[in-house]
């Protein structure tokens, strides 16, 4: 009886031990490695259900919308609900515009995530939807998503840019604020029945989505409608390889239209050619010509070196000088500052460089912007290119005195010529107005103050005779506004060094009213194919700055300063080597 | 013997009985109605899905209407809308204009103004201005 009990307590004994190492193991699986398991089973059960931000808008100054976005669906599948292809194929290829064939094949798969098509209209999607579920059908999920859309289309293509297909910008305005646009996305961690339906009362953590920021640009549509159109005529009037035409208030420093040509659609990005997706007008730097006899002017009166009385011997029009013939269009003799200007004489001009010192005169081209960025926020902005003295020869700086030896982008002209009509200040190039709703509009910024506003006041009125009938731009007058600019006309560079005979890049900075300039404009024709007698600044972009100014003067209600009317039949009288 | 057939059988306890059912009762009352419960949240649960979705549907049609009207009014639209002819611009007569401000005269120009956006033309020197939206 003794060995019977021993034995029976052994076996009870045994039994306590496994008994008790399978509790130990219980206790293990769910209290100890509780948060490793539910992790798992969290995983296989629960989904994160990406909830996608809307990406903001863009605007311009007036609330005009420029790029908005359209809700679309992307449809997709789970192969593991899927029981019939076949008959899910039949019901679903007419929504998606696919071969039934095609869509069985894909549906066939046993992949528990397909992307089946993207960018399917709401309606269609809705529709398609409700006629699965009245095949009581299942396998096909909808996924929200959005379209950017440019209901503008070729309109200010190069300011707004234009994002991929994963949502991210590209170019323009749609890249350079790219973070604020998009927001943030938000999510909700949800379980799916066997039919793929959300158990809503199982529904887990959720964070909403932070929609992205409106961006409203200092554009102003109404002005950019005006600039387009000009620029287009210009365009087809003349055939250039390219135009561009910037309009900003020189006091704010805001730009409230830029066009270029050639241009695309930002609705079908993908057909553009790479020409046509440059933004000329902070990209493509070019030998400005006669334009850039404004800084020779401004750093000789702003030294002292000449007044407004001072008079310059122009060699009649041929001037030797480091073995070359510098020459005028027509033979001038003595001249005042602002007859060299009225007149765009390269003589003149150079003479006023040659009495500077050479870093005092690189100090003003370099204060006025050039050789530096402007700071617009615009992607792919280049510098220009200004050589520093010690890189100079002999002739570089009577060259850079009307505008040859020195490259400039024509926003870089528009901020300098913006100085001059505002009393000397240089701006920063405002785009962006503001962000977000009820946020604070962008200050106007300051770069730095280039040369006296007594100066400038000399120069901006010297300016208005470049306008004058003995101007070489009668033709940019404006009805019943006094406007004061500068043409500029320059030889192409070549590829393979020198210029190019009889091509020519034109154009015309102007501001007005002159005496208190609202408006700056700048037109460049490049490379117009029009004759050589034909094709000058005072011909070919002056006309285009009038009309602009024109209309853009009515558009504001502009208080007109009296200036009398053009005379019919005014033309430029002035050409010189190179630069006219 | 009879005592010990007596002994034999038990006894059944009624009280104990009841209680024990009764319990078992309002147990199994308590499951059915945390069934129901339950039940009902997964009901209210798929209605609110459905509200969602309905919701959710509207709003995206809406926005998709939204940028249809967008389309059809920017300025692009309606300048090829000028030029094909469809829609024509009308001058406004000087007598259908109702003025906020007061009728300048035509200026030596001869454009007659409607109204004019200088704050200071519109009201008047040294006045505050709001904010100029241009």
């Amino acid at each position: 009886m003794k060995g019977i009990g021993e034995r029976i307590g052994v076996v009870c004994a045994l039994l306590v031990l496994v008994f008790t190492g399978f509790a130990w193991r219980l206790i293990h699986l769910q209290v100890l490695q509780h948060d490793y398991f539910s992790e798992i089973a969290a995983e296989k059960h629960s989904i994160r259900l990406t909830i996608p931000a809307r990406r903001g808008r863009i605007l311009d100054r007036n609330g005009e919308e420029l790029a908005v976005n359209i809700p679309v669906r992307t449809v997709t599948a789970d192969g593991t609900h899927i029981h019939d292809p076949a008959a899910l194929a039949r019901v679903a290829a007419p929504f998606l515009d696919m071969p039934v064939d095609e869509l069985t094949e894909k549906l066939s798969s046993k992949r528990p995530y397909m992307v089946i098509r993207k960018e399917v209209s709401e309606e269609k999607a809705q529709d398609m939807m409700r006629a699965i579920d009245k095949a009581n059908l299942h396998g096909l999920y909808l996924e929200e998503s959005a379209l950017r859309s440019y209901p503008n289309g070729e309109m200010l293509c190069h300011v707004l840019g234009f994002i991929d297909h994963s949502g991210h910008g590209i170019d323009g305005v749609e890249k350079m604020f790219d973070a604020e646009l998009a927001g943030h996305d938000g999510f909700r961690m949800i379980e799916h029945d066997r039919k793929g339906r959300e158990i809503v009362v199982y529904r887990g953590q959720e964070q909403l989505p932070e929609n992205g920021t409106d961006i409203r640009l200092t554009i102003d549509m109404a002005l950019q409608a005006i600039v387009e159109h000009e620029v287009d005529e210009a365009y087809r009037l003349n055939h250039p390889a390219g135009a561009s035409a910037i309009l900003a208030d020189p006091t704010t420093g805001e730009i409230l239209a830029m066009a270029c040509r050639p241009n695309y659609d930002p609705n079908h990005f993908n057909d553009a050619k790479p020409d046509q997706l440059r933004n000329r007008a902070i990209t493509d730097m070019y030998e400005p010509g006669s334009t850039f006899k404004i800084v020779v002017a401004d750093a000789a009166l702003n030294e002292g070196i000449v007044d407004a009385n001072t008079r310059i011997y122009c060699e009649n029009g041929h001037f030797a000088y480091g073995g070359k013939i510098l020459k005028d269009h027509h033979g001038y003799g003595d001249l005042t500052l602002k007859e060299i200007l009225m007149k765009s004489s390269n003589i003149g001009s150079a003479k006023m460089a040659l009495r500077m010192q050479d870093n005092k005169y690189y100090d003003y081209v370099r204060k006025f912007g050039f050789g530096e960025k402007t700071g617009i926020p615009l992607h792919g902005e280049i510098s220009g290119l200004v050589n520093p003295p010690h890189r100079w020869d002999a002739l570089t700086k009577t060259r850079m005195a009307m505008g040859q030896s020195v490259a400039v982008t024509p926003m870089q002209m528009v901020m300098a010529m913006s100085a001059v009509a505002n009393g000397g200040k240089l701006m920063k190039p405002q785009l962006v107005l503001s962000k977000g709703e009820g946020s604070a509009v962008n200050p106007p910024e300051v770069v730095r103050e280039v040369v006296k506003p007594e100066t400038a006041k000399f120069v901006a009125t010297a300016l208005q005779g470049v306008v004058s009938n003995e101007g070489t731009a009668p033709q940019a007058k404006i009805d019943g506004y006094s406007v004061a600019g500068k043409t500029g006309t320059a030889q192409k560079i070549s590829n393979h060094g020198g210029y190019l005979e009889g091509r020519y890049i034109v154009s015309f900075a102007g501001f007005f009213p002159a005496a208190n300039p609202k408006l700056m404009g700048l037109v460049i024709v490049d490379d117009a194919k029009l004759s050589s007698e034909a094709n000058f600044g005072g011909l070919v972009a002056a006309p285009v700055f009038s009309k602009i100014g024109g209309k853009a003067a009515r558009y504001l209600d502009l208080p007109p300063d009296n200036q009398p009317s053009v005379v019919e039949g005014d033309h430029p009288k002035t050409a010189s080597m190179g630069t006219r | 013997m009879s005592v010990n057939r007596r002994r034999a059988t038990n006894t059944i306890e009624v009280n104990l009985l009841a209680r024990c059912m009764v319990v078992v009762c309002l147990i199994g009352l308590a499951a059915l109605f945390f069934v129901y419960l339950k039940n009902q949240q997964q009901a209210v649960g798929n209605k609110a899905r459905l509200v969602e979705a309905a919701l959710r549907e509207e709003e995206a049609r809406n926005e998709a209407l939204k940028a249809k009207i967008t389309a059809m009014t920017s300025r692009g639209a309606l300048q090829h809308r000028l030029d094909e002819g469809y829609i024509t611009l009308q001058a406004i007569r000087d007598t259908a204009i109702a003025r906020v401000t007061p009728p300048a005269p035509a200026e030596v120009d001869g454009v007659l103004r409607t109204a004019s956006r200088d704050p200071e033309s519109r009201f008047g020197p040294g006045v505050p201005q709001r904010s100029v939206n241009r």
